[in-house]
């Protein structure tokens, strides 16, 4: 009885130890760098992902794609659509205790769209003016009516005004210097659930648990965040193995996520958050110029094959699957080689020559037998089309898929001439009409969570010249239609005229959707993370936050 | 005073080498394809915040004018703006020289010293299976890349064994000593920060013996080579028949002539040891200059590419300086064959 009360205790204090050891776990996870934790600077994965630990903002994503109150309790829009005031919470504190105030969400939005780098493209030209109406109301005034205005202002993340006043460096801002830029390099001026403990650039950044935080917060979540500057392939490996790391970056390969799945107490997460892998056809460049020739290439594609090789499944249209905004009903081409020949006769290529040649070959039945195909295909090499595609050199997987689409291609007789490009001499050539090859392969983000950013971006006539438009498309009926639904602000209406412009688009078949973009990451099975349960925020960044992310004894 | 001459017509010569790579590395870099301000700035940011970010570095001006500007703000210490960590490329400089500087000098290190070592002890053993198996091991890291030994060290000591540390410098928990050289083993012992001293010598293992093993494996074999000529010169005998001890012989009349070429080419291994850091930095998340350069021209980071050059270039002129002075210590005829040329 002695000895078991004895040994009962022992245990007792054993696990005791095990749970003080444990408490306090911390998260860790690998990226892609450089990390910006300014967030008038920082726009991409690691960036966001920081921010929004460190960072309020008026409202926060729902899992439905809509928003909900965050630091504004509520807000009201003016009917025109060009006035929106929402009143704060009282009690926010900043990381040094200060109150957060409708002074420094005004700041914050003055400063992001003055510097113009990081999300301040999503208000620049939009907001006019700010006016802070009292301590807890804050007013925005539009130059333009923006439908997706209170969606974006997810990525408007409040600073503390004085402090960043305080740090204020020589610099091109007039009597704001270099407004902060410098201090906030290594150091926030947030209220979020975290506050940076250690910055050492290029290496990690380390994120404290702040404990005045004013929000919900799970008592399991993480006390310490460390985002880790790497996703060296073998690197990444030895600290999930070693449990060194929480949650891999999405950057390894489908062989290293297939290594690490066979790890004991590693599971893979996989869900989409909206990009879409695109073949953007350019269509003033001979032969895709043609718009049956697209139809063509797009009837012949495998597109269940290419998908597989990326473990997605293939898209249907420009905008994700489920995406808000997407258009259920648009139409989705599938492999149909009979649809892709017929397509090709109708081409401004297929000169009587071709026709004949072909009819020679096949007859009236069409080309259904080996030896006919051959002859099918012989009838175009004479006239010689070729088509040029460009792939991302950073982005082995997308080698596979260019080789299977030179096989796809020359079932029907056009010759493909697959290209190894490295990244910026894709962004150089792309900013030339002429320059520009026939099709570059590149994967595509949404910039906010609507149908209408990835249009906007992807076929806009501003996008033309930059890396995310290929077509040269210079529609400007689509450039009209898509200004106006972008600019309505009630979301049924705003989300009918995507649909209608998704259909639109494909009907030009400007691009070949061939999958959605699948976003993967390993874990460890003693994290408890939502986006691994398929409850995905579908804005960058979002799903990092580490007071959803709970952090389970190990 | 003939060591001041040769130090002066040395440096003389330093400014005009650097001064041409200055020149190269800014063409080559400005070609690379690529608008380095729209690349920092992303496809969204408006033509205006792009525009400020071309003007502020001059790359709205001709090239000639480019070079103008930064060879003029060079001189005065100021290397510009990183387009990757948004802050004056010489604070980067000073932050990641120190930790590459850390892990170079720790290879430099086990490179000469085992190197010697080994190539002394393999020609002292010629022909026995002591030198076999120190000439096979040399052949086998002469020819394998120092990435590959990183790759491997990790496995068995970071993944396997899990008796070395990963990732990093210094362990997250363990306070960084004040900052006196930047190379956290100096300013640990400078400081009595002894824990960090230790924690920082466990992360330099992995990463500093993968990158001296191929540096090693040369000097290792090269050594050996030239000790078994020496061996077999008419001096070596007569200081045999003279009754010389053999040790005497060893250290004093074979190896220190046999160190000649060794240290010729030492100097241009460490020098090496910069550039072959990279992957290894990489494999190790190591927060050096090396990778930071890499990093710099995958990004277009035009700044920070040309300062790296130049650093590099820098350091590579002082090892080669280093390096004649010391063969010509060892060597009297470098110092008499100078002598007599005057």
């Amino acid at each position: 009885m002695k000895r078991s009360l004895v040994i009962g205790v022992i245990g007792l204090l054993v696990v005791s130890i095990g749970l003080v050891c444990w408490a306090g776990g911390s998260l860790r996870s690998t990226f892609a760098w450089p990390t910006y934790a300014d967030p008038a600077v920082g726009s991409d994965y690691s960036s966001s992902s920081t921010l929004v630990n460190l960072y309020d903002s008026l409202v926060y994503p729902t899992l439905e794609g809509s928003v909900k109150p965050d630091v504004a309790e509520s807000w009201d829009a003016s009917p025109d659509g060009l006035t929106w005031t929402f009143y704060l919470r009282s009690g926010v504190k900043f990381h040094d205790g200060t109150e957060l105030t409708a002074e420094d969400v005004a700041f914050s939005m003055d400063r992001l769209t003055t510097i113009g780098e990081g999300y301040g493209y999503l208000f620049i030209g939009r907001v006019a003016s700010t006016e802070a109406v009292d301590k807890y109301t804050v007013r925005f005034h539009m130059a333009e009516t923006f439908g997706p205005f209170l969606t974006n202002l997810v990525r408007l993340y409040i600073l503390n005004k004085d402090l960043v006043m305080a740090n204020l460096e020589d610099g091109p801002y007039d009597d704001f210097g270099d407004y902060g830029k410098k201090y906030l390099l290594t150091h926030d001026a947030g209220s979020g659930a975290y506050t940076i403990k250690e910055f050492p650039l290029e290496e990690y950044v380390l994120m404290e648990k702040y404990p005045d935080y004013w929000g919900e917060i799970d008592p399991d979540a993480p006390d310490e965040v460390k985002f880790i500057a790497t996703t060296e392939a073998m690197t990444v490996r030895t600290l999930m193995a070693n449990k060194e790391l929480e949650i891999s970056d999405q950057w390894q390969t489908a062989e290293g996520f297939a290594t690490l799945d066979r790890m004991e107490g590693v599971d893979i997460a996989r869900f989409y958050m909206g990009g879409v892998f695109f073949y953007m056809i350019h269509t003033k460049r001979v032969p895709t110029d043609c718009i049956h020739f697209r139809k063509a290439m797009a009837w012949a594609v495998d597109y269940e094959t290419a998908a597989a090789l990326d473990e997605s499944h293939p898209a249907h249209g420009p905008v994700s699957v489920d995406f808000p905004g997407w258009n259920p009903d648009v139409f989705t081409y599938h492999q149909d080689l009979d649809k892709a020949c017929q397509e090709l006769a109708l081409s401004k290529y297929a000169t009587s020559d071709v026709l004949d040649c072909i009819e020679v070959c096949c007859g009236d039945d069409g080309c259904t037998t080996a030896q006919e195909r051959i002859c099918y295909r012989e009838c175009w090499d004479k006239i010689g089309l070729e088509v040029d595609v460009h792939w991302c050199a950073e982005v082995p997987t997308e080698e596979k898929v260019a080789l299977l689409f030179q096989a796809n291609m020359a079932e029907i007789g056009i010759k493909v001439n697959v290209i190894r490009t490295p990244w910026m001499t894709m962004i150089d050539e792309m900013a030339d009409m002429e320059a520009s090859p026939n099709i570059e392969t590149i994967y595509v983000a949404p910039h906010y969570p609507e149908a209408g950013s990835m249009l906007e971006s992807r076929y806009h006539s501003d996008s033309a010249a930059t890396w995310e438009q290929n077509e040269w498309l210079l529609d400007w009926i689509f450039d009209a239609a898509i200004k106006d639904a972008i600019a309505t602000v009630d979301i049924e209406t705003r989300f009918a005229k995507y649909r209608d412009l998704q259909d639109y688009i494909v009907a030009l078949c400007p691009s070949i959707y061939l999958n959605d973009q699948l976003e993967r990451h390993a874990y460890q099975s003693y994290i408890d993370w939502p986006a691994a349960k398929g409850n995905v925020i579908k804005v960058m960044g979002y799903n990092m936050d580490a007071r959803f992310i709970k952090v389970l004894p190990h | 005073m003939r060591l001041g001459v040769f130090l002066l017509k040395r440096l003389l010569h330093s400014i005009f080498v650097l001064l041409g790579l200055s020149i190269l590395i800014f063409i080559i870099a400005r070609v690379m394809p690529g608008d380095p301000a729209r690349l920092a700035l992303g496809p969204r940011a408006p033509e205006w915040a792009v525009q400020r970010v071309r003007e502020s570095m001059y790359l709205d001006k001709p090239l000639y004018a480019q070079y103008y500007y930064w060879l003029k703000d060079a001189l005065h210490g100021d290397f510009g703006e990183s387009l990757v960590t948004r802050r004056d490329v010489a604070t980067d400089i000073k932050e990641f020289l120190p930790a590459t500087m850390e892990l170079v000098l720790f290879s430099g290190v086990i490179m000469a010293v085992f190197g010697i070592l080994l190539g002394a002890i393999s020609a002292r053993y010629s022909n026995t299976w002591i030198d076999n198996v120190v000439r096979i091991g040399s052949y086998a890291g002469v020819v394998t890349p120092s990435f590959v030994f990183a790759v491997l060290f990790l496995l068995i000591f970071g993944y396997v064994l899990h008796i070395l540390p990963s990732i990093g410098r210094i362990s997250s928990g363990v306070a960084r000593p004040p900052v006196i050289t930047g190379l956290i083993t100096i300013d640990g012992l400078f400081t009595g920060h002894f824990a960090a001293v230790l924690d920082a010598l466990k992360h330099l293992i992995m990463p500093g013996v993968a990158l001296a093993l191929g540096g090693m494996s040369q000097e290792a074999r090269i050594t050996r080579s030239s000790m078994s000529d020496n061996l077999r010169k008419d001096y070596i005998a007569a200081e045999r028949a003279q009754g010389i001890p053999e040790r005497v012989i060893n250290l004093k009349y074979l190896l220190k002539p046999s160190l000649i070429p060794t240290v010729s080419i030492l100097g241009l291994d460490f020098a090496a040891l910069l550039a072959n850091a990279f992957l290894v930095e990489l494999i190790f998340n190591w927060p050096g200059m090396s990778r930071y350069g890499i990093n710099g021209m995958l990004r277009k980071d035009l700044n920070a590419i040309i300062a790296v050059i130049m650093v590099m270039g820098l350091v590579f002129i002082v090892v080669n300086i280093l390096v004649d002075l010391i063969v010509a210590f060892l060597d009297p005829r470098i110092r008499l064959g100078a002598e007599r040329s005057k």
